[in-house]
């Protein structure tokens, strides 16, 4: 990085800060510390609910997910609108009724203790995972970039985070999460135009699409369907609703975000931004990636573009070969490229197809050379199940990038960090304090809860930045985070299915149902090749129909003390 | 008495409900858009 990207980096990290920690003065209450006191207004609450889902992985790893498989990847949010229709129509008016600091708070009020507790202890495993994955992306980062070991940039980005959530609470969380997600738009926008400008002269922007379209990148929409695609319209519709719900709905990193609403119109408004904004967001983020794949058919891409890797294997007796067959692939498609956009200009439909087919000849033995380069990382005593997805956008913003856009690329991501992983912090803070702690000691001050929750805060970065080292051996950044997030989020979604539309079940059968649900989405991970977006479709379904059948067959064992009372208690 | 929060009416539509249906309808409509752009791309 140049001195400018230095500035540029620099000012854009200290200014977020300073704003957050300037706009959470008086966070000195519980209720203000971890719901800035009911008083957020719908647009701060859109930007923040934007911004904690994301992370700088929706960043780096996405772009790299079109660069490889095209923009089908966006039909896995097609489900989102109508996750957010429910949530906004069921969960929003019931949590702002019954006034809650936490979603499984209410689980007491629906249900009894051990549900509360189980579905508590499920987010806590969940999220703390995850915590650790969105601070090892921007790490990995600074790792390529400046050169030093993973586990430093890991702490170095972690210690911020924390130090950052631990002084604000979630009024710091959130006015940062507002001008991250202004430095994110802005960066998003000037990387198109940068990669569209460092095209060839002779390639026009509808060439660059043409081409994206010929070479495969352009599948945002596939019909066919199969239980092992992960992302097609069907899964994305069925299978993103379930994901969506669970997580706007269940996981508490989101539902803190929306209960610091002033009212349920504005707690509302701010989901339906995300239900309209979020499907353009990722297209274009997408569309980056597919941009840069066709900024690659021009300039040589390095077999890999993780270099560390690269240079790893160099030394191998088998590299030469493989290299040299790169090289001549390489060098076929981009002799192709060229004839075809020769054929597109001319309009001649014979060479267009021919072309295509060269084309695809030529990837086909570039796909093979690439594969063969990760194989010889893992052999080389490298990265188990190497992914090369994660480091093909940092490597292009980095070397092709003019000095300033750099620093603010860079900025993007360390923003994007910052807002993801300060809302997963506060809200693992927040349920570790009023989920379990204040269960086990009920009667003590408020400034008692601040002070927990600042050390709750504080004891979930170090669990993140532990399990950041986790990462790198999770493949593609963007599916790890998700595969984790749907091993856990089927139980709690068919939990608050069952509180919020059956009222004859009780707390006994929804427990014994999660457990169910659990064990199911497990053995379906474990022992078959069921996609992970179907997870949550299954655990919800399983949670769902056992505590039904207990409840029907075994009505007095299933019931919760608030059932057996005559049903559900009128929350607040 | 305090309003009950489901009082709250949006800014815009008239009721909840319709704004439900406006989300549904541009949701129909990005897909549907997506798709014609696969189309045209391929």
């Amino acid at each position: 990085m140049k001195t400018l990207d230095w500035i540029v980096l620099v000012t854009s990290l200290v200014s977020i800060v300073a704003y957050g920690l300037y706009r959470s003065r008086g966070s000195d209450t519980v209720d203000r510390y971890l719901l800035a006191g009911r008083t957020m207004p719908w647009y701060a609450m859109a930007l923040s609910i934007m911004a904690t889902q994301a992370s700088a992985i929706t960043f780096i790893s996405t772009t790299g997910q079109s660069y490889v498989d095209g923009m089908r990847f966006v039909q896995f949010y097609f489900g989102l609108p109508i996750a957010m229709i429910i949530i906004s129509a069921t969960a929003v008016p019931l949590f702002h009724r019954a006034k809650v600091y936490t979603a499984y708070e209410y689980l007491e009020k629906r249900f009894d203790g051990k549900t509360r507790t189980l579905a508590s202890l499920i987010f806590l495993c969940q999220r703390g995972i995850s915590a650790g994955l969105t601070i090892y992306a921007p790490a990995l980062v600074l790792s390529v970039i400046l050169g030093w070991p993973e586990r430093n940039t890991t702490f170095l980005m972690g210690a911020t985070v924390v130090t950052y959530t631990v002084l604000g609470g979630i009024k710091a969380v959130t006015w940062s999460d507002v001008q991250q997600m202004g430095i994110i738009f802005l960066g998003l926008l000037v990387s198109l135009i940068t990669v569209i400008v460092l095209l060839p002269k002779t390639v026009s922007f509808g060439d660059a699409v043409f081409l994206a379209g010929a070479a495969g990148r352009l599948n945002a929409v596939t019909t066919n369907f199969s239980w092992n695609d992960r992302f097609n319209i069907w899964s994305g519709l069925l299978g993103g609703t379930f994901l969506f719900l669970s997580y706007f709905g269940c996981d508490q990193s989101q539902v803190q975000r929306y209960l610091t609403g002033k009212s349920v119109a504005q707690s509302r408004l701010g989901l339906l931004f995300n239900a309209v904004a979020k499907i353009p967001m990722q297209f274009f983020i997408l569309f980056i990636g597919a941009m840069v794949f066709v900024f690659y058919l021009f300039i040589q891409p390095p077999l890999l573009f993780q270099h560390t890797e690269l240079a790893r294997i160099a030394g191998r007796g088998d590299y030469p070969a493989v290299a040299e067959s790169y090289q001549r692939a390489i060098d076929q498609r981009r002799q192709a490229t060229l004839d075809l956009v020769d054929a597109h200009h001319k309009g001649d439909t014979a060479a267009i197809e021919r072309e295509i087919a060269e084309y695809h000849a030529a990837q086909k033995q570039i796909d093979q050379a690439r594969t063969q380069a990760a194989h010889m990382v893992t052999a080389s005593g490298g990265e188990k199940d190497f992914s090369d997805t994660n480091y093909i956008f940092l490597s292009f913003v980095t070397k092709y990038l003019p000095a300033g856009i750099v620093g603010l690329v860079i900025a993007v991501i360390f923003a994007a960090t910052m807002s993801a992983s300060s809302g997963e912090i506060n809200s693992l803070a927040t349920v570790t304090v009023v989920d379990i702690y204040r269960r086990i000691r009920p009667r003590a001050g408020d400034h008692h809860y601040v002070v927990a929750s600042r050390l709750a805060t504080l004891f979930w970065g170090a669990y993140a930045v532990i399990f950041a080292g986790w990462g790198k051996h999770l493949g593609s950044l963007i599916v790890a985070v998700n595969v984790v997030g749907s091993l856990f989020y089927g139980s709690l979604l068919g939990c608050f299915v069952l509180a919020f539309g059956f009222r004859r079940v009780g707390g006994t059968a929804t427990f014994v149902g999660m457990l169910a649900g659990e064990a199911a989405i497990f053995w379906a991970f474990l022992f078959t090749g069921i996609s992970w977006l179907w997870y949550n479709v299954i655990g919800c379904v399983v949670v769902v129909s056992t505590a039904l059948a207990i409840t029907y067959f075994a009505p007095a064992s299933g019931a919760s003390a608030s059932t057996a009372r005559g049903g559900m208690p009128e929350p607040g | 008495m305090p309003q009950s929060p489901d009082a709250d009416e949006p800014p815009f539509l008239g009721t909840w409900r319709r704004v439900y249906a406006a989300i549904l309808i541009y949701l129909a409509a990005i897909i549907a858009g997506a798709y014609l752009f696969t189309r045209a791309y391929r």
